[in-house]
């Protein structure tokens, strides 16, 4: 074979945090001088993947050969200093500091005089020969914040592709791109694209992207992960959207999983929770309705505004405008404080910043919100308690529960449920629910979906918040599917003919995508 | 077999009320620097383990307690209150001065509610500022402390103003019990209280869940900002006691009252084991690290360590006892 030795190869890397598998057995290599296209679902394991490539996090198992030598990165910086570098999603400039301080961050000692002065003038330098190679119309001196964000965007990747060969004298270097594309829009699309194409001439790319006509485009292979494993390597030519899709989601789900019988087919019962023409810092103009004993799922990209959305109806972060109504009241100013004394229950997404205090005993996490109950007047119940968490506990099915176990030992299935068993504690009205079964195993996922339907079975209402199609068209009565900050579409989801995942991401998608 | 797993662990739930809590690290650590403290100045100063000398450190220790006490809620939900000993000599010399105005009024008896008054609405101005204005409580209660601490100096005008009240030796200085000054009954009464309400009570509940994870209690609902003003209420309601407690103990109030607070309520609070990140340890442990700090300073100066050589060494202790008991994991940042 003819094929030149592979830049980088992964050799069976695994990876699991705590008792979950991020990670297994991948193996995968990126032939110098091209783009590799990486897709799969969240939670696939793509960004843990480049955590390990870029020494961010370390793999349990499994080797890897970077230039045909040994390759394990203690850090972002070792890697770096090897030509290895990643574009974040969000963007790493300093938005006040020059473009040319940026593009040298944490590389000042290269430049350094006499010990200690640095010589910004030839930073300067470097800077501009970086960015007249890669073709940018930027003045370096200028500050970061002055370009927008889709020119930031290109100065990053023209840092990551140039900056080793300028500074460390390193050719090919191999750059991470993590969804760069999902906040452009089309016009910068196609300047991003073309810088790419600029770029290959200098380095190769791992690009992980969810428009997949995108990734077909400019990929040169395009690899498909799923539950942490490869699912298939394809040329662009295989990848029509059927197939990767197919790959990307696997199994068609059984609508068991789903619990499908029990989804309420009538949508004629009371509506529970309103909100009216409501605007926030990612969303604006939304109205919507819940009724009783309905699924509503909101869908959309990563930046679409639909986890703002949900916040703002729970009361956990202020609207800019527009009101939320539960039962016969309307507020402007929801506050989840008093909303919860209304039934509304809130299940967050980022599950250990926001839904569980790792730290603590497993009844004080679940009777977080509920005050009111354990403790009527100032005195706290903590028999009351004790007996509650038992019975939550047996419920849920928490394995390995105790009322003082902590909840850092628990796995993360578990701990959601922890987090769910908190509202089933109170009588709920609407539950909005932020991406349930994130970070969660296909068992627990199985048991949170039974309990969810349960819910809509007493009559709750719930706003179902997903990142994850497959769960928001098997759970959902209706879908709507929000696209910058606005609702594209309501799709009708009934039992008997649900929409596929091919109905739905169209509507994600700006429209000439 | 898991039911004895599940007794075991049952114990653990209200930390430092129950027998079983007392092995865990945080508080044999500190029980035992107190013990061996003890042992030290004992065989060093024949002065160190007599009655009078009991007597003369409860009395000390007292003050010093009683405004711990608040303090203690608002570190444990992750601020911090630099303005306890400022709230002390403030709170002293405004109610010295209105004695003073009306000197054959029989205000006597109302010192003491008027004290913890004074002392909550200057805590309400401290939480009040530093939740609402999102400001973070390090730098408030810094500036409070020069704001309080000025007012009180130019009330005072340098002088230290004497006064005589018999209620006053009733409350402080007279023994119910033998050897032991009332004022350090009055302290434990009040540590009883506190340790009530910090394991019993929606605001001992609630402060704890805020220095565990704010955002996690906000989000489920919890009225956060309403609870750490109170929480700031509290801490200067105590300040506010001790002033009076410490006013009627001296039977005067000058300038340098209170100033050795500052370092010996958070040493105090940190020694015995809450952690500054919050959302660990209590007021129950509060105690123990007085008694350290007060021992600490009583047996340097019976052993006849200078007064400058003390604060280096209490400074020392401090930090040492942060560097011990942190959760290196969690980081330290104060809200």
């Amino acid at each position: 074979m003819s094929d030149p030795p592979a830049l980088l190869v992964v050799d069976g890397v695994a990876k699991s945090y705590g008792p979950i598998p991020i990670l297994r057995q991948i193996t995968l290599a990126v032939p110098p001088r091209s783009i590799v296209g990486l897709v799969g679902e969240n939670g696939a394991g793509k960004t843990t993947l480049f955590n390990i490539i870029t020494g961010l996090a370390k793999a349990d198992s499994g080797t890897m050969l970077y230039r045909g030598k040994p390759y394990a990165p203690r850090s972002f910086g070792e890697a770096f200093s090897m030509g290895i570098s990643r574009v974040f999603q969000e963007q790493s400039l300093v938005l006040n500091v020059p473009v040319y301080e940026n593009m040298l961050l944490s590389q000042e000692h290269r430049f350094t005089r006499f010990g200690q002065l640095v010589d910004r003038r030839a930073m300067i330098r470097v800077a501009e020969r970086i960015v007249r190679e890669a073709g940018l119309d930027v003045d370096v001196r200028r500050a970061a914040g002055e370009y927008d964000f889709s020119r930031r965007q290109a100065i990053e990747i023209a840092r990551a592709c140039l900056a080793p060969k300028h500074l460390m004298g390193l050719e090919d270097p191999l750059v991470l791109l993590d969804e760069p594309t999902s906040a452009l829009d089309q016009k910068d699309e196609t300047a991003f694209a073309d810088l790419l194409a600029r770029m290959r001439a200098h380095a190769s790319f791992i690009f992980v992207s969810h428009r997949l006509t995108e990734v077909r485009e400019l990929s040169d292979s395009i690899i498909v992960m799923k539950d942490g494993v490869i699912t298939g390597t394809l040329t662009p030519q295989e990848a029509d959207e059927k197939t990767l899709h197919g790959l990307m989601v696997g199994r068609d789900r059984a609508d068991d999983f789903y619990h499908l019988d029990k989804q309420r087919a009538s949508v004629v019962s009371p509506v529970v929770c309103k909100a009216d023409r409501l605007s926030g810092a990612d969303f604006h103009d939304v109205s919507l309705e819940v009724r009783a004993g309905e699924i509503l799922g909101i869908g959309g990209l990563l930046d679409s505004g639909k986890s703002a959305l949900g916040k703002a109806i729970a009361g956990v972060q202020r609207p800019k405008a527009g009101s939320v109504t539960m039962g016969d009241r309307t507020t402007t100013r929801p506050n989840i404080s008093k909303l919860v004394r209304m039934g509304l229950g809130y299940v967050p997404a980022e599950r250990l910043v926001e839904g569980i205090i790792a730290s603590f005993n497993l009844a004080m996490n679940l009777t977080l919100p509920s005050a009111d109950r354990f403790s009527p007047r100032a005195i706290w119940r903590n028999g009351m308690e004790r007996a509650a968490a038992q019975a939550a506990i047996r419920q849920m099915r928490i394995r390995s529960g105790t009322p003082t176990v902590l909840l850092r030992d628990l796995s993360g299935g578990n701990q959601q449920k922890v987090v769910l068993a908190r509202w089933f504690l109170r009588e709920l009205t609407v539950l909005v629910l932020d991406n349930p079964t994130r970070g969660v195993d296909a068992g627990a996922k199985e048991e949170i979906y039974q309990h969810i339907r349960e819910l809509t079975g007493k009559g709750v209402g719930v706003i179902l918040v997903s990142d994850e199609l497959t769960e928001l068209i098997g759970l959902s009565n209706r879908i709507l599917i929000m696209q910058r900050g606005a609702i594209a579409i309501e799709i009708p989801a009934p039992p008997e003919s649900k929409p596929t995942e091919h109905d739905l991401i169209p509507h994600m998608l700006p429209k000439a995508a | 077999m898991s039911s004895s797993i599940l007794q075991k662990r049952t114990s653990g739930e209200k930390p430092g009320f129950r027998l079983a809590a007392a092995l865990d690290r945080g508080t044999w650590l500190p029980l035992g620097v107190f013990l061996v403290t003890l042992v030290i100045f004992s065989i060093a100063s024949p002065a160190f383990f007599t009655w009078r000398n009991f007597a003369a450190t409860t009395g000390e220790a007292a003050t010093l307690l009683i405004a711990s006490l608040g303090a203690t809620f608002v570190i444990l939900m992750g601020s911090i209150d630099l303005s306890v000993g400022a709230v002390v000599l403030l709170v002293g010399t405004v109610t010295v001065a209105i004695l003073n105005l009306f000197p054959n009024s029989d205000l006597g008896p109302l010192v003491l509610p008027f004290g913890a008054l004074l002392g909550g609405v200057l805590g309400a101005f401290n939480g009040v500022i530093s939740v609402h204005g999102r400001v973070p409580s390090f730098v408030v209660t810094l500036g409070s402390l020069s704001v309080f601490t000025g007012i009180a100096l130019s009330i005072l005008a340098g002088a230290t103003i004497m006064f005589d009240l018999p209620l006053f030796d009733f409350l402080s200085l007279h023994r119910s019990i033998p050897h032991l000054p009332n004022i350090a009954l009055w302290a434990v009464l009040l540590w009883l209280l506190a340790i009530f309400i910090g394991s019993r009570t929606r605001f001992g509940r609630f402060i704890l869940l805020i220095g565990g994870g704010e955002q996690v209690a906000r989000t489920a609902g919890i009225p956060v900002d309403r609870y750490k003003v109170w929480a700031f209420i509290a801490s200067g309601t105590t300040a506010g006691l001790a002033g009076i407690f410490a006013m009627t103990r001296l039977g005067a109030v000058g300038p340098s009252l209170g100033g050795d607070l500052l370092l010996n309520t958070l040493g105090a609070i940190v020694v015995g084991g809450t952690s500054l990140a919050g959302g660990s340890g209590g007021v129950q442990r509060t105690f123990i690290g007085v008694a350290i700090i007060t021992v600490l300073s009583n047996g340097l100066n019976l052993v006849g360590v200078g007064p400058y050589w003390q604060l280096v060494i209490k400074g020392l202790v401090v930090i040492g006892a942060v560097l011990v008991a942190q959760d290196r994991k969690r980081g330290l940042i104060i809200k």
